[in-house]
């Protein structure tokens, strides 16, 4: 167990922008939020699933909504507190732990603000290890455990509690709710035993966050390299530089949906990338190979900056490195590659890990 | 036949042109900048006006581009006392307004913070409604201690109703003097950015009032008629009153203006623009004669904005950037003597190796009273320890590889484009650049932001979120269009020659239906 303070949130969200892999809405307001809380609240005690009881009430509290209207409606702290009260009253048992649902994006450090106001701890882990768009992507789905009971609540006040026959439904019936209730709401869900975190969950995420972090804004700070830093850190590999020429976005359904258009430099001056995403960067091929497939992760920095791109802020012109992380082992499995995989995109390429991808071009390794 | 007088106050000098209204330069001055501003602009003025020798009656407009606002700012000077009412509780109470300035900031301006009931959905419901009460009690409490009010609602954007209501109320609280700034009117979809940035406007209102005031003043004084506007960030005018109701719109009006000026005077519509000044050299690009925007948010003074700021990339290369020798390389600053130069200049008598001193040596510079020419190449020679022409060479190296560099970084594709040089320092740039199809210098390149500034045309834009599931987007498309167009034509624009400058639907992520509309318009001024 340890103390996380404000200054550790800093980390912890630029290390979510990072796993968020171009998604996951952008952590800026969840770190003024978080912060805002810790400063009111007190330091947040971050513990090791190992540290639970097996019998222990741990439950994922979480921001449900689309980014536009989670910079213009902000949050009022009120309804991550309604939605973890609402949980303990219907299952009649006290929280004992929060543990993120998404480590990536803004899900990776709001949790933190409502472990902070309710004074339990946080686990150092996540359901995804990254960031996905849909609440049934997770560990936790493969390891059966349901997503129900899910408790929803917005600022106004307005509640919910919603039992799905699968996980896939949560995500369905919650996401038409959010929209009447003015496209963002909070949610308690995956109520869990500590016995199941310790099997079902990605472990050690924020930590792995806040090294992320750590690695960027240190070396920013130290004039070192900020992104050698991050491959080291990361154990990242480094799939090209290059700089963006084309970006084609539309949205589908509730997805933005598009691919990002990289020319190479240095090393890779005779070389083409192309990023496929909905919402995430979800394959990067060069030269029109695929390199890196979800579940594994993709992401793109800023060459000048060290700052991690999303989807949505993609601008031509800028200097880019395209890095690429192994998923947790979870999610390499078959089963996991069925949940996070090409094919639930819609992408005909099969999965295949990214070091085997990678394996004989010794430009990356 | 009428004629204008453009003029730029840059932190160094301060640039005036008189152009005919079909804007050709018959007149042009650098004048160094003063410390009260004005009587810089005065002396500007009085120069281009004695060197056309064009009667003052003939003298139409007058156009401003002025760094009062960005210095005031950064300085956190002359800051007006300032409220803040955010309209939308319950929601967004755990984020509260300023949370993110720089505390020096926070404490200057966070006395009077408050949060009332109010505020919309995106598609129109109320989150909660005004509450007459709640909203005059904060009003009370700031009574007799704010000049300037922000005022911010959860998508005012699409419904800023309740913004104006407040506004009213505090007229009617705290007097009919007490300024107010809307963020609907100032800033984009994004509450924080639009609230910042609607505070920011408030602090500036008492900045701006005195500029009016001296620039009006100065232009009496010289006994000129003219109408007057101040350059604002996009590229476009806006009236004095607009200036004062909304003075943070011209933060960064002076790259704006460079790059917009430089188009205008090679007659290129699109292509990078490096301004070469004393300190560093800016690159922008020109897409259809207004400068492309950066999609980064932008900070202001330490503080988070929304802002449509051109797209600029600074590079430490200007007419004062220190020369220094490493073995076989050279090393150009990037440290700057700056507006020191002739003082510290080796050319001028002083000790410090510049990049002017090379080509005023190597005779593609001239100004008068410096150092004889092969007395200069002599302490070159000295100081680099190389021959003359060894270390020019170095250094028109490391001139090329900086600039192709900062060419290449604003590209947005391999296709090559035209560069157009301006400001006072364009002759360091060369004649070649790789990725570009031409070099361009235009005639009077040392004044194209003052001749920037005096383009006149004005603009307006506005953006909103719909449901499509509710209304027909096209209609609304096309209602918010004639809206931002009789927006412009109050501004004063002729109707024939108004342009869409972007006119655009996105659908949004996880939010069926929803769609945000943009629209952009420019026209000419009437003459």
């Amino acid at each position: 167990m340890r103390k996380i303070s404000t200054k550790d949130i800093e980390y912890i969200a630029m290390g979510s922008t990072v796993l968020g892999t171009g998604g996951g809405g952008d952590p800026y307001i969840g770190k003024l939020l978080a912060k805002e809380a810790i400063h009111k609240y007190g330091d947040v005690s971050l513990i090791a699933a190992k540290e639970l009881k097996d019998d222990a009430l741990v439950v994922s509290i979480a921001a449900f909504g689309a980014p536009m209207i989670l910079v213009e409606k902000l949050f009022s702290g009120e309804e991550f507190k309604r939605a973890f009260d609402m949980m303990e009253a219907y299952l009649g048992k006290k929280i004992e732990a929060i543990i993120p649902a998404e480590a990536g994006g803004l899900n990776g450090v709001i949790p933190f603000a409502v472990a902070a106001r309710k004074k339990v701890p946080l686990v150092d882990a996540d359901g995804m290890g990254r960031a996905f768009p849909r609440l049934e992507m997770t560990t936790f789905t493969l390891h059966g455990i349901p997503v129900s009971p899910i408790t929803q609540a917005d600022e106004k006040g307005n509640k919910n509690i919603y039992h799905t026959i699968d996980n896939t439904w949560g995500e369905t019936l919650v996401g038409a709710t959010t929209i009447q209730m003015g496209g963002s709401c909070a949610i308690g869900c995956y109520p869990m035993s500590g016995a199941q975190v310790k099997k079902a969950a990605v472990h050690g995420i924020v930590t792995y966050a806040e090294t992320l972090g750590k690695a960027i804004i240190d070396a920013k700070a130290k004039n070192q390299n900020p992104i050698d830093s991050l491959i080291e850190k990361a154990a990242a590999i480094k799939l090209f530089t290059g700089k963006i020429s084309n970006v084609t976005l539309k949205t589908e359904g509730r997805w933005n949906k598009g691919v990002c258009e990289i020319s190479g430099l240095e090393k890779n001056i005779d070389s083409q990338m192309t990023l496929d995403f909905q919402n995430e960067f979800l394959m990067a091929k060069k030269d029109g190979k695929p390199v890196a497939i979800t579940p594994d992760l993709i992401v793109l920095i800023d060459a000048e900056n060290a700052q991690p791109i999303t989807a949505e802020t993609i601008q031509y012109g800028t200097r880019v490195v395209v890095l690429a992380m192994k998923a947790d082992a979870q999610w390499r499995t078959s089963e996991g590659v069925k949940l996070g995989g090409p094919e639930k995109f819609g992408y005909k390429e099969k999965y295949l890990p990214v070091e085997e991808l990678n394996k004989n071009n010794k430009d990356v390794l | 036949m009428y004629y204008k007088i453009g003029v730029d106050v840059g932190g160094t000098n301060t640039d005036a042109v008189l152009v005919s209204h079909g804007n050709n330069i018959l007149a042009k001055t650098k004048q160094s900048t003063t410390l009260d501003v004005s009587s810089g602009i005065e002396t500007a003025i009085k120069k281009v006006l004695l060197d056309a020798n064009i009667p003052k009656e003939e003298i139409k407009y007058i156009m401003l581009g002025t760094t009062h606002c960005t210095n005031a700012l950064v300085e956190r000077k002359e800051l007006n006392k300032i409220g803040a009412i955010r309209i939308g509780l319950p929601a967004s109470s755990a984020i509260p307004p300023m949370i993110d300035f720089p505390e020096d900031l926070k404490k200057l301006l966070g006395n009077h913070v408050y949060m009332v009931h109010g505020g919309y959905e995106f598609d129109g419901r109320l989150i909660s409604p005004l509450n007459e009460k709640e909203v005059k009690d904060c009003l009370l409490k700031m009574s007799g201690e704010i000049e300037s009010l922000a005022i911010t609602g959860i998508f005012s954007k699409t419904l800023p109703d309740q913004e104006l209501q407040v506004a009213i109320w505090a007229k009617e609280v705290l007097g009919a003097a007490v300024k107010v700034s809307c963020s609907h009117q100032v800033g984009g979809l994004g509450l924080l950015e639009r609230e910042n940035a609607a505070i920011l406007n408030a602090a500036l209102q008492g900045v701006a009032l005195k500029m009016v005031k001296a620039f009006k003043e100065t232009v009496h004084r010289l006994e000129l008629s003219s109408q007057l506007f101040i350059g604002q960030n996009d590229g476009t005018l806006m009236s004095l009153e607009q200036a004062q109701d909304f003075p943070v719109l011209t933060i960064s009006s002076g790259p704006t203006n460079s790059i917009r000026g430089a188009g205008a005077l090679s007659q290129v519509d699109s292509g990078i623009v490096i301004d070469v000044g004393g300190t560093t050299s800016d690159g922008g690009v020109l897409v259809n004669f207004f400068p492309r925007e950066s999609t980064q948010a932008a900070q202001i003074g330490g503080v988070l904005t929304n802002f449509r700021m051109p797209d600029v990339v600074t590079i430490g290369i200007g007419g004062g950037t220190i020369v220094r020798f490493k073995e076989d390389k050279c090393q150009l600053g990037p440290d700057s003597v700056g507006y020191l130069l002739k003082e510290k200049g080796i050319s001028f008598g002083g000790f410090t190796l510049t990049l002017s001193d090379f080509f005023l040596a190597n005779d593609q510079l001239q100004i008068e009273n410096i150092l004889e020419k092969n007395n200069l190449k002599e302490r070159i020679q000295v100081i680099s320890g190389r021959n003359f022409q060894n270390a020019l060479e170095l250094v028109k190296e490391q001139i090329q590889l900086s600039i192709e560099k900062l060419v290449d970084k604003l590209k947005t594709d391999p296709k090559e484009i035209p560069v157009i040089a301006c400001g006072g320092g364009a002759f360091l740039l060369p004649k070649k650049i790789a990725g570009a199809s031409r070099v361009l210098f235009p005639e009077h390149l040392e004044v194209a932001n003052a001749f920037g500034a005096c383009i006149a045309q004005i603009s307006s834009e506005d953006e909103k979120i719909v449901n499509t599931l509710q209304n027909d987007e096209k209609k609304e498309l096309e209602k918010l269009l004639s809206n931002v167009k009789i927006e412009l034509l109050k501004k004063g624009a002729s109707e024939d020659s108004i342009n869409v400058l972007t006119k655009e639907s996105i659908p949004l992520a996880y939010l069926p239906g929803a769609v945000k509309l943009k629209v952009k318009l420019c026209g000419d001024l009437i003459s």
